[in-house]
């Protein structure tokens, strides 16, 4: 049991705190146990058949409240979940003694048995293992879904939250926290956009219980037990001092509507050009006129300023549908982005090609990076390409710690690298982005990360290679400060963050940035490197 | 009643995966028809189950035997070449 006034580190989401009471979200009720039926097969099968249109009438709704990407997913589940074979196939299951719920439990697993070993049907195998265990859960009347109050003001915790629990958060959920899951989880990303305080990564949250009061405080990375208002970590307020950031404050996008937006942002010009997106949808190979048309509309409506677009960064958890990515043990780790080369040099010659021609449609100053790569004979072997595809200035991401160590072998080779500092830290940390039990590997403020950075940063400025970052880390201020007193040339931030991170690189010297950095050094651990890079801030902007 | 066969091959990347087999046993279920198909000197089997038909396991490239029974062939021929459409991926 924890005592009022006990602090439980996490990491914040969002920028206003909510104090309020708990609500423990509790975990499933167990299914019963495999059993038979007393010998009625008709009432058998008529339950099994109302629980079956009881799940499916669960999911449309669910379907509704998700909203249109993820409705299309609900679609293909209902149609399986309503399939006349694997219904037949439980009933047959039930005639054979056992009872409506076990019955269609045993039948998803006959088909678990055909597809076992094929990847392209494993994923959907657990969406259907899911729905079996939804119907017997309708058959042995236990909710599945998450209980959550209406009315009043709660804070929710609970482990982490999927799509299919937070497409059910209520009015009454002002606040969350959860146990595991990271800055990038489904639950911060939906707590974000929606506008949620949450505390992420918070191991400690698992003491809390119902009833008590407790203060979200996302700013202070923290959980205050029975907090109030006056324990809220105040944002430090910058306030701009010169019309000039100390370093160039470029934006994210990924498609036309992220330049248009990032037009009217104060971004000068495009740290970061997400091509994927052009491609995920695409059933077929678009052809070079259709993508150079795609690529010149979104470089004329781009922020004025350079345009540093990344070529292709799929792989095969993030499949191109008419590039043959077949399935991979460890697919962050296996042949994604600049790798494809091997299987799809003429898709990667085509991309350039396109880029090329849109470059010279819209006027535009291109710059050119390709993802993942890992050595300096492919970051070089990639400039070739590029340099020969047209007048672009030539880059690398540096995500691979093995290319910290290659920036010197790249002096007079390229013209730029951008840190992408989600992935450098999956890789530095060897730390699954996707896994909600290693949110805390992930955060920025880690020392090993900084320490990467900086390396990063020195090697850079020692090859005379213009450097940036365009991570998630780059959105946040503080840390853009920091990224700036290491010796980075620009930042590139989410376009809702361009104007809160120029407006923090534009309250200090580069002196002063380099006295942040300093401070964050002398941390142990994130929370320390964090509050000792705070603190010097706060001291400069009361100055 | 007459029988129209025809062929359809697989072009889909991920093969004959749940949104391509939750498709056609859609048109297939709206058509009214009786739609069989398999794989080439295997047993046909209905086209009425999205499970059925992804046990079947078609990879990308295969080509997969089609028969409608339909006296009318031009619908038939319509919902073979529908059916194709859906196998693109």
């Amino acid at each position: 049991m924890v005592s009022n006034g006990a602090i439980l580190a996490g990491m914040g989401v969002g920028l206003e705190a909510v104090a309020a009471e708990v609500f423990r979200v509790k975990p499933a009720t167990a299914l019963p146990q495999a059993a038979k039926h007393d010998g009625d097969l008709a009432a058998q099968s008529d339950q099994l058949k109302k629980a079956i249109a009881d799940v499916a009438v669960e999911m449309n709704q669910l379907a509704e409240k998700a909203g249109e990407t993820s409705a299309e997913i609900f679609e293909a589940l209902v149609m399986l979940l309503e399939d006349e074979e694997l219904f037949e196939t439980a009933v047959a299951e039930i005639e054979s003694g056992w009872n409506a719920g076990t019955a269609f439990i045993n039948a998803v697993e006959t088909y678990a048995e055909i597809f076992a070993g094929d990847a392209a049907f494993e994923e959907r195998l657990n969406d259907i293992r899911d729905l079996a265990k939804r119907v017997a859960a309708s058959i042995a009347g236990i909710s599945l879904g998450l209980e959550l109050p209406k009315e009043g003001r709660f804070v929710i915790v609970g482990e982490d939250f999927s799509p299919a629990d937070t497409a059910q958060f209520t009015d009454a959920v002002v606040g969350v926290i959860t146990i595991q899951g990271g800055p990038t989880s489904h639950t911060a990303i939906i707590c974000r956009s929606k506008s949620i305080p949450a505390v992420v990564s918070c191991s400690q949250a698992s003491q809390l219980v119902d009833g008590m009061q407790v203060l979200v405080d996302p700013v202070g990375d923290r959980v205050v037990v029975g907090g109030q208002e006056s324990d809220i970590t105040k944002p430090i307020s910058f306030v701009a001092k010169s019309n000039d950031p100390i370093i160039p404050v470029r934006a994210n996008i990924g498609s036309l509507e992220d330049a248009v937006a990032a037009s009217a942002s104060a971004a000068e010009g495009v740290g970061l050009f997400r091509t994927e997106l052009l491609y995920l949808s695409a059933s077929t190979k678009p052809s070079r006129q259709a993508q150079a048309k795609s690529y010149a509309e979104i470089l004329s409506a781009a922020p004025a300023g350079p345009i540093v677009v990344r070529t292709i960064d799929a792989g095969s958890d993030k499949p191109v549908p008419f590039l043959d990515m077949g399935h991979e043990e460890n697919p962050a780790l296996g042949v994604r982005g600049y790798r494809l080369i091997a299987q799809h040099r003429d898709f990667i010659l085509d991309q350039l090609a396109s880029l090329e021609l849109a470059r010279q449609e819209s006027g535009r100053e291109v710059w050119v990076m390709a993802p993942m790569i890992a050595t300096a004979v492919e970051a070089i072997e990639f400039a070739k390409l590029a340099r020969e595809a047209g007048e672009f200035r030539v880059g690398v991401m540096v995500e691979t710690p093995s290319l910290v160590y290659e920036i010197p072998q790249l002096a007079g080779e390229l013209d730029f690298i951008s840190v992408g500092t989600n992935d450098l830290s999956q890789y530095l940390f060897a730390s699954d982005r996707m896994n909600p039990a290693l949110g805390a590997m992930l955060n920025p403020w880690q020392p090993a990360l900084i320490r990467a950075l900086q390396q990063i940063a020195e090697n850079c400025s020692t090859a005379e290679i213009y450097s940036g970052v365009c991570g998630e880390s780059a959105s946040d201020p503080a840390f853009a400060v920091v990224l700036a007193g290491m010796g980075f040339h620009s930042v590139s931030s989410s376009r809702s963050q361009v104007g809160a991170v120029r407006t923090a690189l534009s309250s200090l010297s580069v002196l002063e940035a380099q006295r942040v950095f300093e401070a964050a050094l002398t941390g142990k651990n994130a929370d320390e490197a964090k509050s000792a890079a705070l603190k010097v801030l706060a001291e400069i902007s009361a100055n | 009643m007459s029988t129209t066969k025809g062929e359809v091959t697989v072009l889909d990347p991920i093969g004959l995966h749940a949104r391509p087999a939750g498709q056609i046993v859609k048109l297939v279920k709206e058509s009214g028809l009786e739609v069989r198909m398999g794989k080439p000197g295997a047993e046909l089997v209905k086209a009425n189950s999205p499970l059925r038909m992804m046990a079947m396991k078609a990879k990308t490239g295969e080509v997969l035997s089609v028969e409608v029974d339909s006296d009318d062939e031009a619908v038939a021929t319509a919902l073979i070449s529908q059916i194709q459409d859906f196998l693109k991926g």
